[in-house]
């Protein structure tokens, strides 16, 4: 499914379009369009990215920079192509059969669309949490210690003794390490051996992350995480984001305006039909949009 | 959604008027009419056409009721197969159970099978029955598992949708017609490669049920992979998890319970399998010698093959020991079956429902 | 930019050598393997000569050859000659399969070689233990090749220089089979191109998790082509067998002939409608059984069929959906649908031959004293019953709560709902369930044989139609021709086989054809329109 395709390095250049069948949105697009500047490196960089499910074209000519070491929020009306994009940050979208992806995404100045790119690794950099917690049906240790060990970092078991390499202690370490990174150690670090499916929601969901964590990730992905949490667990996640984002790059996206306001350092927004229409620092999108339809979505009239 | 009342006889005082005359006028009438059936099976008439008039009156005055009360006692006759089955199947082996005592699940010696002088041992078949179905569970269980491994993980999405109908057009060929191939096929093969003493052998006739359940075993396993949700195995792969990996640790366990369920229906299958092995085996109700030599002339009949063969040239004391043959396949089968609920409610309970 | 330093590379590169070897050897041992399996199947004898050597020394010299170029990837590997990255052992999967195959091999060679006589499980536990050392302690790339190699060395030795060849035997138990060399030798060529193909597979990518993904969906897609290329031959051969006696003597032909003709009163005169006549003549499935018929044919056992399988509808239909509506939409969790459900499914499971004994002892007896067809109808309706219940449940809690809310809030009754709003919406997949029992019971011979199995080559069929009578005395309505025995495809074929396929082996494999047709023909009726109706109820 890996379409390589032209790595031309981003130009200071608006994303040019011809062929599309809403032809006056796009031209609408390209004069809203917001440069961003930003100090620092790009952890991300995506140029014209386009996606497409089967004939329905979900992304249109995505060009955008996401920094390092820093909570950048996705907004936008609901099949905007928020997940999509985000999708195409990790190559999730190679997992859906319908979907075909064009245009250069970089990770380090790297791209991740080119052919010989080990998704193993791609992976284990960009981590990921959904928007409905999803534990596997195993103990919380086990959940946490998965990563890990898949990837040959634990190894524990019969045979792992028998060759004289138990990592039992230094798995001990990790688990408590990313329970507490994700918050979640006071409650149930005398369960460990529990099924995680016996967890709330909420527990749950920052099980998911720290289960990320342990992986080591360099960027995590967030869609929607609170999504399915009171608010009590969302302010949990919330806190637990901007704390993540002092080692991590964080891409959440989110439906809650005030959530990526209080959140994010900068802030996408999409609109109908897959265009990018701004990108800026949050509180200037918030405050200041230059846009008057991100104005009307940001203070409710549409969307 | 559905009410309790209907399930429970108890309370009877909290039905309505309709239905307790209905289902009193009924039950008694069909009672009666499986009760003339047992006893004098020419007057079952009579009870027959009582029932049939109370309904017809029910569905004039209390349609609802009538149609419920009707209902329950069809729900309540797969109860009544079920008893009616243990219950003539156990009865009719009480004869040769009385002759031959708890030797007829036991009895090992020179002769094990003489009707003609009343010796009735159910060693060799219950051995050759137990031989075959680990053959043919060697052939089905490791195959099956990688077909549906391969139709709900690997396979291309076009594939998946040829294989998957065909897999299960074939679950529906006939044992017969697995018997006459096996008849035909494999039987005279291995008697020219293999130089086999006598046509038939129990291997050929394991493999040959091996592959009948297959296509089963990787229909219904296929089902349960297909089950797990994309969210958990997503969330393996978005960890960097191989999708080898993510079979392996996420979604085989899950799909645990429908894969071993899979696997004991082909078991169930493969031990109550009756024409193939009936065509293709020699009837030699003698032990294999040694125990394992499954190519050998001795020890060629099953549980079932056994039934199928005799039954016409049975009577008396002979027919009852085939009925206890029945007996055994039965309990065997009932058991596994009541097993593999208690499974799958174990595995129900520990996923918390949820996921 | 990533500074890093224990970070893998993102793209993957200085693998390519070893995904080429192991594309290569895997590719060789497939082969290997394939053409093993041909030659079992006897498409090519293995002592036909190939350029001066026998087919069998070619596969040895095949193993042989794959063997020392596994044990030089490995090595190549180990040495650091290529870029690898191994995992830290070849795994406690591929450790638990070598050390069966050592086993095997230990035990063989103490016994039959070295005659170690009743010791020969000592034997058999050094090499199985050497074998499960050598896989799981090194690293992972020797900890692969190693074992594998050398067991395809070992065997292609043995092949190639003639110990194990065409002209060899074994017979390990006096008195049972006797293993030939033509047949050994593709058999070790499939087992060890298998086991080659597998642990080959593990050097792409390196040795690592890609490897080890890698030769998994190797094995487990070989498995499943395998399987289904069986199965599918399977169909095919007796389609081929018995397209011929299945069509022998068909005819038909166009006619234009007489349709009708009336008085018309008013002109006096007669009119005459003439027009096209198809005339069609299918002696298999028309003829029965009888001395002077050109071909003799299997028409009673369709006729049989049909009726067993329409009186089993007509029994087990109503019943078995009554019950499922009743445990859906009227049964709470009790006792008693717990014992419901426990029956069904004991039912579903019990072995037809069980379900043949009961109906000789409980049916035959009451039922005319002898084998029927209203027997037979019986008891594939008890076999049907379970099935029906099942599918019929699955498709009514498959219809929308929303419906019967809907339903209800308009203020119609509970029965009202069920009779106008769920039944129909459960009829496709009921109708589905109904199609595919029919398809199980049509094939079934085992109850049949046992209560309603009568002449084995009938001449004629049951007149079930017009032997209906009505009487004064008890049962009122009489069907001589339903208590009377009779053939069915099944018990036919099954009849063939016991009267000796090679007489009549054109009858056999026609009878096996129209089964199959017949069978597979609901199966495949059912499933689709199964698919269509999910896919109806999805869009
Ligand atoms: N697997 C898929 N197959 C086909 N089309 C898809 C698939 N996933 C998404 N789409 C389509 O792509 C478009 C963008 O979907 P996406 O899920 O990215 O939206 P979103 O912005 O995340 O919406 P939401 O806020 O509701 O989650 C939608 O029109 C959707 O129908
Ligand atoms: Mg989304």
């Amino acid at each position: 499914m890996s379409d390589s395709s032209t790595t031309e390095t981003a130009e200071d250049e608006q994303p040019t379009t011809t062929t599309t069948t809403a032809g006056e949105t796009v031209e609408e697009v390209q004069d809203e369009w917001i440069e961003y500047d930003f100090d620092g490196p790009a952890k991300f960089s995506a140029t014209d990215l386009n996606v497409w499910y089967g004939d329905d074209h979900a992304l249109h000519d995505i060009t955008i920079d996401i920094p390092e070491n820093s909570v950048t929020a996705l907004i936008g009306p609901s099949g905007c192509g928020k997940s999509t994009f985000l999708r195409c940050l990790n190559r999730m979208n190679d997992r859906i059969k319908a979907a075909r992806v064009e245009g250069s995404v970089e990770l380090d100045g790297e791209e991740i669309y080119q052919e010989g790119v080990d998704l193993v690794e791609l992976r284990k950099r960009v981590g990921q949490v959904f928007q409905s917690p999803n534990p596997f049906p195993k103990s919380i240790r086990d959940n946490i210690a998965y990563g890990p060990r898949k990837h040959g970092d634990i190894n524990t078991g019969l045979l792992a003794r028998l060759l004289g390499g138990d990592d039992r202690e230094r798995e001990e370490e990790l688990v408590e390490r990313c329970l507490r990174g994700a918050a979640l150690w006071e409650e149930v670090s005398d369960r460990l051996d529990d099924n995680a499916l016996g967890l709330s929601g909420g527990q749950q969901q920052r099980l998911c992350i720290a289960r990320a964590l342990a992986v080591d990730p360099e960027v995590i992905l967030m869609d929607e995480p609170a999504s399915a949490l009171d608010p009590i667990a969302t302010s949990k996640i919330e806190d637990l984001v901007e704390d993540l984002a002092e080692e991590y790059t964080v891409v959440i996206v989110t439906h809650n305006m005030q959530q990526a306001a209080r959140i994010s350092d900068q802030t996408a927004v999409f609109l109908t039909g897959g265009h990018l229409v701004e990108y800026g620092d949050t509180d200037q999108i918030f405050e200041n949009p230059q846009s008057q339809r991100v104005e009307d979505y940001i203070t409710g009239k549409f969307g | 959604m559905s009410t309790a009342d209907g399930g429970r006889f108890g309370r009877l005082q909290n039905l309505d008027e309709g239905t307790r005359r209905v289902g009193a006028g009924s039950a008694v009438t069909i009672v009666a009419t499986v009760a003339a059936f047992l006893l004098f099976p020419a007057a079952t008439i009579y009870p027959l056409l009582g029932f049939l008039a109370v309904v017809a009156y029910g569905w004039w005055r209390y349609q609802e009721a009538t149609a419920k009360v009707v209902m329950a006692l069809m729900t309540a006759s797969t109860v009544v197969i079920l008893g009616l089955i243990t219950l003539y199947l156990l009865w009719q082996s009480v004869p040769v159970l009385r002759q031959m005592g708890i030797g007829l699940l036991t009895h090992v010696g020179a002769t094990m099978w003489s009707p003609n002088d009343g010796v009735f041992s159910l060693v060799p078949m219950m051995w050759g029955t137990f031989l075959t179905t680990i053959i043919a569970m060697c052939v089905a269980g490791p195959l099956g598992i990688a077909g549906a491994l391969f139709t709900s993980e690997m396979a291309p999405r076009w594939a998946r949708e040829i294989i998957k109908p065909a897999i299960e057009v074939l679950a529906g060929i006939p044992s017969i017609v697995y018997g006459f191939l096996g008849f035909v096929i494999v039987n005279d093969y291995m008697m020219r490669e293999l130089s086999l003493p006598i046509y038939g052998s129990l291997f050929g006739a394991g493999v040959v049920i091996g592959l009948m359940a297959l296509p089963t075993i990787v229909s219904v396993a296929e089902d349960a992979l297909a089950a797990v949700p994309d969210e958990m195995k997503d969330g393996s792969v978005a960890l960097g998890a191989t999708s080898w990996q993510t079979i392996t640790a996420v979604t085989l366990p899950s799909a645990f319970s429908g894969v071993s369920a899979a696997i004991i229906l082909g078991v169930g299958r493969a031990l109550g399998e009756t024409m193939a092995v009936t065509v293709m085996l020699a009837h030699t109700q003698t032990l294999p010698d040694p125990l394992y030599d499954v190519f050998g002339p001795n020890g060629q009949e099953t549980l079932t093959s056994l039934i199928a063969s005799q039954y016409g040239i049975a009577s008396g004391d002979h027919m009852s020991a085939l009925f206890a043959a029945g007996v055994v396949l039965f309990i065997t089968v009932l058991t596994l079956s009541i097993g593999s609920q208690l499974v799958e409610a174990r595995m129900r309970e520990k996923l918390g429902g949820g996921a | 930019m990533n500074t890093d330093a224990s970070r893998n590379d993102l793209v993957k590169r200085g693998n390519s050598t070893l995904g080429v070897a192991a594309v290569l050897l895997a590719a060789g041992a497939l082969l290997g393997a394939l053409l093993g399996a041909l030659a079992l199947f006897e498409a090519f004898a293995v002592t036909d000569a190939v350029a001066g050597l026998s087919i069998a020394r070619w596969f040895g010299v095949l193993l042989a050859g794959l063997g020392v170029a596994l044990l030089g990837v490995g090595a190549t590997s180990r040495a650091g000659l290529v870029r690898s990255e191994p995992d830290r052992t070849a795994g406690p999967v591929a450790g638990v399969a070598f050390s069966l195959v050592g086993l095997v091999i230990g035990g063989l060679l103490a016994s039959q070689t070295l005659g170690f006589g009743t010791l020969w499980p000592i034997g058999a536990l050094i090499v199985g233990a050497v074998a499960l050392l050598l896989t799981v302690y090194p690293r992972g790339d020797l900890g692969a090749t190693l074992p594998s190699g050398l067991l395809s060395l070992f065997t292609g030795i043995v092949v190639a220089t003639g110990v194990i060849a065409p002209g060899w035997s074994w017979s390990p138990i006096p008195g049972s089979f006797t293993l030939p060399g033509d047949i050994a030798v593709p058999l070790l060529a499939i087992v060890v191109g298998f086991l080659v193909a597998w642990m080959a597979a593990r050097a792409y990518g390196g040795f690592g998790t890609q490897g080890k993904q890698a030769s998994a969906y190797l094995l487990v897609s070989a498995s499943a082509a395998g399987m289904l290329a069986l199965l599918v031959v399977l169909v095919s051969y007796i389609v081929v067998r018995g397209w011929a006696p299945m069509t022998e003597g068909v005819k038909w032909g166009l006619f234009w002939a007489n349709w009708t003709y009336f008085y018309v009163p008013p002109i006096h005169r007669y009119v005459v409608i003439d027009g096209p006549v198809l005339w069609f003549h299918w002696p298999f499935v028309m003829n029965g059984h009888a001395l002077l018929n050109d071909v003799n044919g299997i028409m009673p056992a369709i006729v049989g069929t049909v009726w067993l399988v329409l009186g089993a509808i007509v029994f087990a239909v109503p019943l078995g959906v009554g019950a499922a509506v009743f445990l859906t939409e009227y049964a709470g969790q009790s006792r008693f649908t717990q014992l419901v459900e426990v029956s069904t499914n004991g039912l579903w499971s019990t072995p037809s031959i069980v379900y043949g004994l009961f109906g000789w002892a409980f049916l035959v007896p009451r039922l005319g004293n002898g084998f029927s067809i209203l027997s037979g109808q019986l008891v594939l309706g008890f076999m049907l019953l379970p099935l029906v219940i099942i599918t019929s449940r699955e498709a009514l809690t498959s219809v929308p709560n929303a419906y019967r809310d809907a339903s209800a809030a308009l203020g119609v009754g509970k029965w009202e709902t069920i009779k106008s709003v769920v039944l129909p919406a459960a009829m496709p997949g009921v109708t589905t369930g109904i199609i595919l029992g029919i398809g199980r019971i049509a094939g079934e011979t085992a109850p049949i044989l046992l209560v309603a199995a009568g002449s084995p080559f009938p001449s004629d069929a049951p007149n079930v139609l017009t032997s209906f009578q009505l009487s004064a005395t008890p049962p009122f309505v009489t069907n001589d021709a339903l208590l009377q025995a009779t053939s069915a495809l099944p018990y036919q074929l099954y009849a063939v086989i016991t009267a000796g396929v090679n007489k009549n082996a054109g009858l056999a494999w026609g009878t096996a054809l129209v089964l199959l047709l017949v069978v597979l023909s609901f199966y495949a009726i059912g499933i689709a329109s199964r698919i269509y109706f999910r896919k109806r109820l999805e869009a």
